[in-house]
Parts: C-alpha cells; structure tokens; sequence
C-alpha cells in the first residue's frame, strides 16, 4: 500500500522531490527507485522481519516503502539508540536483523546496510496479501510496545486532503512515531513535499518552513506554544502556512486561538489519533475537545468512541491488529487512558488515567490546571503534577517556564491569583520556575504521580 | 550541639511561610506569636498544612508533618529543628 502510493507520486510527479532534508533532495523518481533496488534485497534475502535503525527520512522512507512492498515487516525504531538499546530493541521484538547507517556492535543480530541490501536488475513483485508494519509507542511510560498494524489500515484512515501537488509538509515528529507516520501517509497521499527540519528547536523549525516554504505542519500543542512564544503577528506573516494541526496532546482553545491569530489564512484543526486505535477524529472549529457527535458513530464507522466511567474508549477498525506476540485482537473497545468530561456539548480531555492527583480525596486533573496557568501573561509552558505530602497524600506541583524578561515574583503573583478561580484542592501548592520542562516525542513529560 | 544559626533559619522559614499562607487567605491581621495555635487560632486547614510541609521540606530538607508529628503550636514548629 506505502509502496503503490509512492509509485503513483512517481509516476504523477517524478521530478517532484519527495524529501527535503537539509540540503539533500531525494526526488519521487529517485526514491522509488532507491524503493525497488531494496525491495529485491529484501526479496533475495527473504527477510521478512526486521528493525529499522536508519535515521535519515529518505532512507527511512525507501526502506519501509521497499518493506510494504513485498509484505515485510519492518519496525522502525527510535532514531537516536546506542548499540546497546538497538540490540535490546532487536531481542524484544525478535528481529534477527536490523537495518543500519552505521557501524553497529550487535550480539547476535545480523547488521544490514542499505547498500548492502539493494539490488539492481529486473525482478517481479509479488503484490503481498498483507502489508505489515510495527510501530512503537512512544513510551512515556515504561518500555515501548510494538503495536502490530498493516499499510492498508492505516491509509484507509487518511484522506488527501486536496489533490494540489504542491504541499509542502514538515515533519515535526520522528518517523518511528505513530505521528510521523501519518505525516508521512498525508505526504504520499497527496503527493506532496515532506521538508525534515535540521533540528526540533523552534528557531531551526521556523528557519525550514520560511526557507522551503512549508504549507502543512502538525505538531503537538507543546511544540506549537514553543512556536508560538517565537513569533508575532509581523513574523508570522513570513510563514506560508495553510494547514496547522495539534496532535498527541489535548489541545487547549488559548493555544488554537492564539493561531488563528497569527495565522488568519491557515486552516487549524486538532486530531486525535493513538498508536494503538489509529486516527479517529478531526476538529477543525476552532474549538477545543472534540463534538459529542462522534458518539453517535453507527456500528459500521471505522472508528466508534464511547465514554464509560469518565474515559474514553475507542472501537477501531484502521487500529493495530494486535500487540508484538498478542493474538489479533478482536474488532473490541479499548481503554484510552483518557480522561474526558462533557461540557457544552463537547468532550473535554482532562488528564490521563495515570496523571490524576489525589489531594485529600478529591482527584484533580493535570490539563485544566496547566491550561489556566498557560494563560497567565509571561508563561511559556507549564506542567503539573502531584507531588507526595504527608498530610493530604499529594499536593499540585507545577512547573513553569517563563517567557524571557518576565518577573518572577510578579509571575507567581499571577499565577496564585490566576488559580483562586481553581476548587482550593487543585490549586498548585508548589511553583517551581525552571529553564526548560522535558520533552520526549514533541509531548511534555509530567512527572508520574506518585 | 544544635546549630544556633540553622535554627535561626528555621523560625525565620516558618515565620515567612505562615505569614505568606495567612496573607493570601485574606487573614494577614492575624498575629502571630511563639504560642499561637497552627489550626484551632490561625486556622489553618488541611491543604495549608499541606503547603507548609512543603515550604519546610524545600527549604529546610525536613518537616515534622513527614515524620508523623504534628506540632500544636508555632514554638513547637521551630521546637522541632531544634531537637
């Protein structure tokens, strides 16, 4: 399927390139090709699972591409692992070899370059029954699970938005995430541009998308408020952006309105998607949390949500099959860990099942909390958390990181006064103001609550 | 021997944070004195307590509250980083 869509781009739009990474240009016409020359290696190898330790796109891209084409499994891991963690990677999820750039000390694992594994001269392709792939979560707790999924699946979820050639997409996650792969689906799909910043960090991401004229971005909230703390309505007006999308994280209606303002002409929308159930729902009214008519999907919608003891769950037919050495999964509900409430005829996120704070009895939840302090004039970012207390078993934490030239004390001045509007047992009890807040996978790193 | 200027430290932490506390309840004309009352006079409820812990284990690296104690009155607060 990954393979008929980059082979419909290259013949629509051969000279077109497909990858823009820094200064290297991988056209359609040249990636396909790089695509074929790997799938007969595949083919002539007869691997038919394996890791992906490639960390350049194009690369990255021709590999999986070459996989789906003839029904390899490939599963591509995170881009930045030690020799140690990509033999661990490989025995967890039992790849006897794993795809490399480089030089890599492996026990026990075979090490494959991409030269090694092209091959040029003529070859059928089989066209595969199925087209499996494996994509990691992102581990925010714990180890990753390999969430088995199929091409076929996943493009079903992805509609090309307009059939305009031009777009020009960044790619604001890494491919291995469940994120960058649904990028990379909406690239091929449309036949457009994928543009790979030289570096997350929003002076490196604002430099691609002035100097590739980037039209499509997606990101999570806690990459578009890095984003938005750089710019002004004038600087703004620089970026030729059409499309804006939040993802991975609850999308606060601040953040989507502090957009529209600098981006009048964009179209912004926010989407929830997991690795585990697929992409299940975009909104694009300029309002956060999603409309409660998507409860009301019939039985024969890909995806169907419910709410069941404050959480959502989700019924998905573009999801994964199935965990690494789980059984399929039956077409069943699933359990997000997201806890939502209904408010004016939208449903709200909350907070993750394992974020909630208990203070005293009374639980509270990290999102509206961060929200409100997200709001007060000189924050950045902000993240709550419980913190152990003798007395009431956790107390709110939060730390906050401050827009350059702001006060502290006035800050924090701010922010109590901000938070009187909060339930007594949800205001922060504890402020820390520090440089930076973790941030692993483009989402912010709550400390568990403990 | 207790350090004569830990223990300084210690009641000038506690005389701030209660002020503070008070302060931003609306009850800053509260006196407060050596004797004074943590909950039945200054009236401080759980979530106060809760904060001063806290304050106490941030800024001094221990509290009573985390040791099972719960001192009455404001002496016996400092009382307890003299111990």
């Amino acid at each position: 399927m990954l393979f008929e869509l980059l082979r419909r781009c290259a013949e629509r739009v051969p000279e077109q390139p497909a990858i823009i990474d820094g200064d290297e240009v991988e056209t359609y016409a040249r990636l396909i090709a790089r695509s074929e020359a790997i799938a007969r290696g595949l083919l002539a190898r007869d691997l038919s699972r394996f890791g992906c330790a490639l960390s350049a796109p194009g690369a990255i891209v021709a590999l999986a591409a070459a996989s789906a084409g003839v029904g390899a499994e490939v599963c591509l891991y995170p881009t930045d692992l030690d020799d140690d963690q990509v033999s661990s990677f490989a025995m967890t999820f039992g790849h006897p070899t794993v795809v490399v750039h480089r030089t890599r000390r492996l026990v026990s694992i075979e090490t494959l370059t991409l030269d090694q594994l092209m091959l040029t001269g003529d070859m059928a392709f089989p066209s595969p029954e199925r087209t499996p792939v494996m994509i990691l979560t992102t581990g925010t707790t714990g180890a990753p699970k390999g969430a088995r999924h199929d091409w076929s699946r996943l493009a079903r979820a992805v509609r090309a938005p307009d059939e305009r050639p031009a777009t020009r997409w960044l790619l604001a996650y890494n491919l291995n995430q469940f994120a960058g792969v649904q990028i990379l689906l909406h690239v091929l799909a449309s036949a457009g541009t994928l543009v790979a910043p030289p570096s997350r960090r929003a002076d490196d991401v604002l430099g691609a998308i002035e100097r590739h004229r980037v039209t499509h971005v997606s990101g999570t909230p806690t990459f578009w408020r890095l984003i938005v703390g750089r710019l002004d309505e004038e600087s703004a007006r620089k970026l030729p952006l059409e499309q804006i999308t939040l993802g991975g994280e609850a999308a606060p209606e601040g953040l989507i309105e502090r957009l529209h303002a600098l981006f009048p002409a964009a179209r912004i929308s926010h989407v929830y998607a997991g690795t585990e159930f697929g992409s299940v729902v975009a909104v694009s009214d300029g309002r956060s949390g999603l409309p409660v008519s998507v409860l009301d999907r019939g039985e024969e919608a890909d995806v169907q949500l419910r709410i069941v003891d404050g959480e959502l769950q989700i019924r998905s037919r573009v999801g994964m099959l199935g965990y690494h050495q789980a059984s399929e999964s039956e077409h069943d509900w699933r359990s997000t860990g997201d806890l939502v409430e209904v408010r004016d005829g939208r449903i709200q996120f909350v907070g993750r099942t394992t974020e909630i704070i208990n203070v005293g009895g009374v639980k509270v939840h990290p999102l509206p909390v961060e929200e409100l302090v997200c709001s007060v004039t000189g924050v950045q970012l902000a993240a709550v958390y419980g913190r152990p207390n003798p007395i009431t078993g956790q107390i709110v934490s939060i730390d906050v990181v401050l827009k350059p030239g702001t006060d502290l004390k006035d800050a924090e001045a701010r922010i109590r006064e901000a938070c009187q509007a909060l339930p007594a047992a949800a205001r922060p009890r504890r402020i820390r103001f520090v440089p930076e807040l973790e941030i692993r996978g483009n989402k912010l790193m709550r400390q568990e609550a403990g | 021997m207790p350090d004569a200027k830990q223990t300084v430290d210690a009641e000038s932490v506690i005389r701030d944070a209660i002020h503070a506390l008070l302060e931003r309840r609306g009850a800053a004309h509260l006196t407060v004195r050596p004797d004074s009352r943590i909950t039945a006079e200054l009236e401080f409820d759980s979530l106060e307590l809760a904060e001063l812990s806290q304050i106490l284990e941030d800024e001094l690296g221990r509290d009573p509250y985390s040791e099972g104690i719960i001192p009455d009155t404001v002496a016996e607060l400092v009382g307890f980083y003299r111990g």
